[in-house]
């Protein structure tokens, strides 16, 4: 598929140049880029909701839930689920579709799995990108899960509109250990498995925590995923929460300069390992092992040097 | 030396994209033993790894496998509908007009249904007993083409 068609058919909704599109992303060349860069114009509509919490408290199945209830709303709903790679042999199992499958068949819900590769915040890094393909494909919401490794997984701060921060009963002093990390990035918090012993427990202890941000104080809902119990609650507070982004709203401003950062990271690191390369590869630079200099000190000194050939190679 | 393992570790980072693989149940068939076995046996030889979960339609798994551009879809069954199930999964590719998904299958099949499934392109039809790595190294080369067909 050549790269016109996929954009022209990302942009009518059509699956396979979608899933293509996420799949050109993922390998993140040129083509990527430039499939971003003709679809940018038409992005910006969607409402992307993130969805964290520590593993095994029901994301996944929330987001069943949550993507039916939305669907049968009328709404149009896509979903990007990213789960961790083996930091050994590279590959994944990506385990999240199975809990939402049913849903997704019965409405036809766009639900793709992404593998970390090694990313640490939550996210892949092409997971930015698939955000944008499905939202210039026209989608109301995009929904997205994080790996679910609990108090590392921040990135989606910048990302999401709304971040659901999912707990479950029972965790006990795990609920504590999280209070730091994910207590400060939730605009939403879901007690899921309502129905277990310790429910009001957990939900005292998320209320006693909570605190307003800017002008919004995170709701905390309790909910139960395979009875739908708690679902409209869940509904009214991002149904507000969108209210309240679209009055005092940063996030999108927040997401962009956050995405500039990245990319821009990005660049340095693929001139960092050119020049890495250039000097190690040079007699006079003689990059080797130094006693008398610490690592830090000698990149300093290298700093002016780097800068220079950064300039040059971009202006030519 | 130095500046090899650098390289190698910029890379595992961004480029190359694991081939994708969906393992999947196409009929009434609980048995997932196995195919959880055959899953941690693919990501360690680093593939992404999708199970479509028990009890899957040949339309859902035609679906899933095009929502996440797998290259390869490994199709198991240990009750003896392997005959009209895979082939069912092979017409439903054809008909949406996909050539760049390899189907794999697997199971309990006799040898006499094993040119048949060849035939209509399903490969490798693995019974019990089967080396892993001789698993993961037929989805990996058929993957390989899958890949250089997606690139065409």
């Amino acid at each position: 598929m050549d790269t016109d068609s996929i954009v022209k058919g990302i942009l009518s909704r059509d699956t396979r140049s979608i899933s293509r599109a996420i799949s050109i992303i993922e390998e993140g060349n040129s083509r990527g880029y430039d499939i971003v860069r003709s679809i940018y114009r038409k992005t910006g509509h969607s409402h992307i909701i993130g969805i964290t919490g520590p593993p095994g408290v029901g994301k996944s199945t929330m987001i069943g839930m949550l993507s039916r209830m939305l669907a049968k709303q009328g709404k149009k709903v896509a979903i990007i689920a990213v789960d961790a790679s083996s930091p050994f042999s590279g590959g994944a199992i990506l385990g999240n579709r199975i809990r939402m499958q049913n849903v997704l068949s019965e409405y036809g819900i766009f639900m793709r799995s992404v593998s970390s590769r090694g990313s640490n915040g939550g996210l892949s890094l092409a997971t930015w990108d698939i955000a944008k393909v499905l939202d210039a494909a026209g989608n109301d919401f995009i929904i997205i899960e994080t790996v679910g490794a609990g108090q590392s997984d921040i990135d989606i701060v910048y990302l999401a509109d709304t971040v659901i921060v999912t707990l479950a009963p029972g965790l006990g002093d795990s609920i504590q250990a999280i209070k730091s990390g994910m207590m400060e990035i939730g605009d939403i918090f879901v007690i899921n498995k309502i129905d277990r012993d310790g429910s009001y427990i957990a939900m005292k202890d998320i209320l006693d925590n909570v605190y307003k941000r800017d002008e919004w104080l995170p709701a905390v809902v309790g909910t139960d995923s395979l009875t739908g119990e708690g679902y409209d609650k869940l509904l009214e507070a991002i149904s507000s929460h969108q209210a309240y982004n679209e009055r005092y709203g940063k996030k999108k401003i927040v997401r962009y300069r956050e995405e500039v950062r990245m990319a821009l990271m990005h660049e340095m690191e693929i001139h960092v390992d050119r020049i890495m390369n250039s000097m190690i590869a040079s007699e006079d630079m003689n990059l080797s092992y130094d006693e008398d200099s610490d690592p830090e000190t000698t990149a300093k000194k290298l700093l002016p040097i780097a800068f220079k050939s950064i300039v040059q190679d971009e202006t030519g | 030396m130095w500046g090899g393992m650098y390289l190698e570790a910029g890379k595992n980072l961004s480029s190359s994209r694991p081939i994708k693989v969906l393992l999947a149940k196409p009929a009434i068939d609980g048995h997932d033993r196995g195919i959880f076995v055959l899953a941690r046996a693919l990501r360690d030889a680093g593939m992404d790894v999708i199970y479509a979960g028990l009890l899957p339609t040949p339309e859902e798994v035609v679906d899933i496998a095009v929502s996440e551009d797998v290259d390869v879809i490994g199709l198991s069954l240990l009750n003896g509908a392997h005959m009209s199930a895979f082939s069912k999964v092979v017409d439903l590719l054809k008909e949406k007009g996909i050539n760049d998904i390899a189907v794999v299958g697997g199971g309990i099949i006799p040898d006499d249904d094993k040119p048949l499934l060849e035939k209509i392109g399903v490969t490798g039809n693995f019974g019990p007993g089967t080396p892993l790595n001789v698993i993961t190294e037929h989805i990996r080369k058929r993957g390989e083409e899958a890949r250089r067909m997606k690139e065409m």
